[in-house]
């Protein structure tokens, strides 16, 4: 009954927690987005639960950085809004490697909302005829940021809050992980000791595991709609998702190919576990071969280290448990639903 | 008692081979498949480029295949097949049919091979990779079927078992040879494919092991 409770417990504050904490400020864009060498420029920046009237506005400090070492320093700070900045920059006569075009990451430190970025912000195209500025590429100018601790998530630029599916995306796959392996357990319990409490079992996670799945399809097709454009676009995850589930359906109609339950039973019990084993290099090994949209490198099918950070982790963990708990609860429930319809057969 | 399995082993192989030559409708019916097949294939597709030719060919293989492989067990009757299990051990009896359906479909790929390159071209540049992707493909595909052939037979309807239970478990396999496939076509570049070698056999080894160990309870009635 304990496990119960937890279930519903870490159920309740993950979907609280996940939902309702908010995500760190962020800078959504800034326009104009391209500017040439030698030249002044006035830009907007455009954050994302920003409050950059909060504070001191002198005290707010915005660079362009081209690398690690190299970057310049915005001036002429002015608060707009709550959500925009006015900045001004100056470009010197070159790029510091003399190349042609380049990508500018935009940098914000403020003293209340933190340090934000936006990855490639600006494009800078080299005006071979600027030879006046008196501006220069500084080394190092990126210092005393404003560090600020608070409960949030990480704002990222293609997923802004959709980030908050990771606790409830990812954790099904772990919960579908878990119900094939108890069905597997229970599939060579009755292999070594025939019992029709070991079959009905194995049956209850195969069903389970099946929701799970459709599930997290389904919760992965809302996330990459908004993400990557389209619910389905032939990543080799999700391939390789729907082949896993196709392999468990098979399951059940090989179950109800045969009149006699017990040698149904049987032989579904040998495929479950043929099927299982066929199962983990589909879902670890194939993916590994192939590009995919999935976080993580190249079709890796673990997560990547940047994917999570503490706070999510508070969340993410507590959500995994959960819902296998709830999961094993279902499979019991419909163990129990299949043992008193066998019952009621029974006494026909 | 070694040499005791290894006899059992032998005649159940010398057996597979006697039973088809006894009944050569059925591997000329397969034969006959294969080319009809690489024929229906080339005269859809009349232009043959080097990738289209890659996914037509391990189509042909992988239909060819199931269709070769799903009569092992249904071909024999009942009553012969209890004989049997007073005879042998269960596992000498799958372990002889594995062994003689790589060598059928061994058999089978090379033809199908051989008839594809006269109709079609022959675009392989690595033969030496392509003949032993060619092995790993009988071998992958001889354990599977012939597993799930074992499991099929004992329903009525185990011609559309074979086909819902194996395309599922069969594709990280096939997927795997496709990829080595391109390799030896020279469709794609990876100096890498030798990790797909080792994963390969590794995915076979698992599924010999667990072939081995389970078919003793499919057999028993």
């Amino acid at each position: 009954m304990w496990w119960k409770t937890t279930s519903v417990i870490l159920l309740i504050y993950a979907i609280v927690a996940g939902l309702l904490v908010p995500l760190k400020p962020g800078i959504d864009r800034i326009s104009p987005d391209s500017a040439v060498t030698g030249s002044r420029l006035d830009v907007q920046i455009h954050g994302y639960n920003t409050w950059y009237s909060r504070g001191n506005t002198s005290d707010i400090r915005v660079w362009l950085q081209y690398d690690s070492l190299r970057a310049i320093a915005g001036s002429g700070i002015r608060v707009i809004s709550d959500t925009t900045l006015a900045v001004s920059f100056e470009f010197p006569d070159t790029l510091p490697n003399g190349g042609e075009r380049d990508m500018l990451n935009l940098i914000v430190s403020h003293p209340s909302d933190g340090v934000s970025l936006l990855p490639s912000a600006l494009e800078i195209e080299t005006d071979t005829s600027a030879t006046t500025s008196t501006a220069s590429w500084t080394d190092h100018p990126v210092e005393k940021l404003h560090v600020v601790r608070d409960f949030s998530y990480p704002y990222r630029n293609v997923i802004y809050e959709t980030i908050r599916n990771t606790y409830f995306h990812v954790p099904m796959w772990f919960a579908l992980m878990f119900m094939f392996l108890m069905s597997v357990i229970y599939s060579i319990k009755y292999l070594t000791r025939p019992d029709e409490t070991s079959d009905q079992k194995a049956v209850a996670f195969t069903e389970t595991g099946l929701m799970f799945g459709l599930l997290g399809l389904t919760t992965g097709m809302l996330w990459a709609h908004y993400a990557w454009g389209k619910a389905w676009s032939n990543d080799i995850k999700q391939l390789m998702t729907a082949v896993a589930l196709l392999v468990y359906a098979a399951y059940f109609i090989l179950r109800a190919s045969f009149d006699e339950p017990e040698k149904g039973a049987r032989l579904a019990a040998v495929y479950n576990i043929f099927a299982f084993a066929s199962l983990v290099p589909l879902l670890y090994i194939v993916p590994r071969l192939f590009a995919s949209l999935h976080p993580g490198a190249t079709g890796n099918p673990a997560f990547g280290s940047q994917d999570l950070d503490n706070t999510m982790r508070l969340v993410f963990y507590p959500s995994i448990i959960g819902f296998i708990l709830l999961g094993v609860w279902i499979a019991q429930i419909r163990f129990r639903i299949l043992r008193l319809q066998q019952l009621a057969d029974d006494q026909e | 008692m070694n040499t005791n399995f290894a006899n059992q082993f032998l005649t159940l192989l010398r057996k597979e081979f006697v039973i088809e030559f006894r009944q050569r409708y059925a591997i000329s019916g397969i034969v006959l498949y294969v080319i009809s097949m690489v024929f229906v294939v080339y005269a859809s597709s009349i232009k043959v480029g080097p990738k289209e030719w890659n996914v037509f060919f391990w189509l042909i293989v992988l239909f060819a295949g199931i269709n070769a492989v799903v009569k092992s067990f249904v071909q024999e009757s009942g009553a012969r097949q209890l004989y049997y299990y007073q005879l042998v051990e269960p596992s000498m009896l799958i372990s002889a049919k594995i062994v003689y359906n790589t060598i059928l479909l061994m058999a089978l790929t090379l033809l199908a091979f051989g008839a594809y390159s006269v109709v079609a071209g022959n675009p392989v540049k690595d033969t030496g990779l392509f003949l032993l992707v060619l092995f790993l493909a009988s071998l992958g595909f001889s354990i599977a079927f012939t597993f799930l052939s074992s499991i099929a037979a004992k329903a009525s309807n185990s011609a559309t078992l074979m086909a819902i239970l194996s395309f599922p478990v069969i594709l990280p396999v096939l997927l795997t040879l496709l990829r080595l496939s391109s390799v030896s076509l020279r469709l794609i570049q990876d100096t890498a494919y030798r990790k797909d070698i080792v994963n390969l056999v590794a995915i076979d080894v698992i599924l010999v092991a667990l072939a081995y160990i389970l078919f003793p309870f499919v057999w028993r009635d």
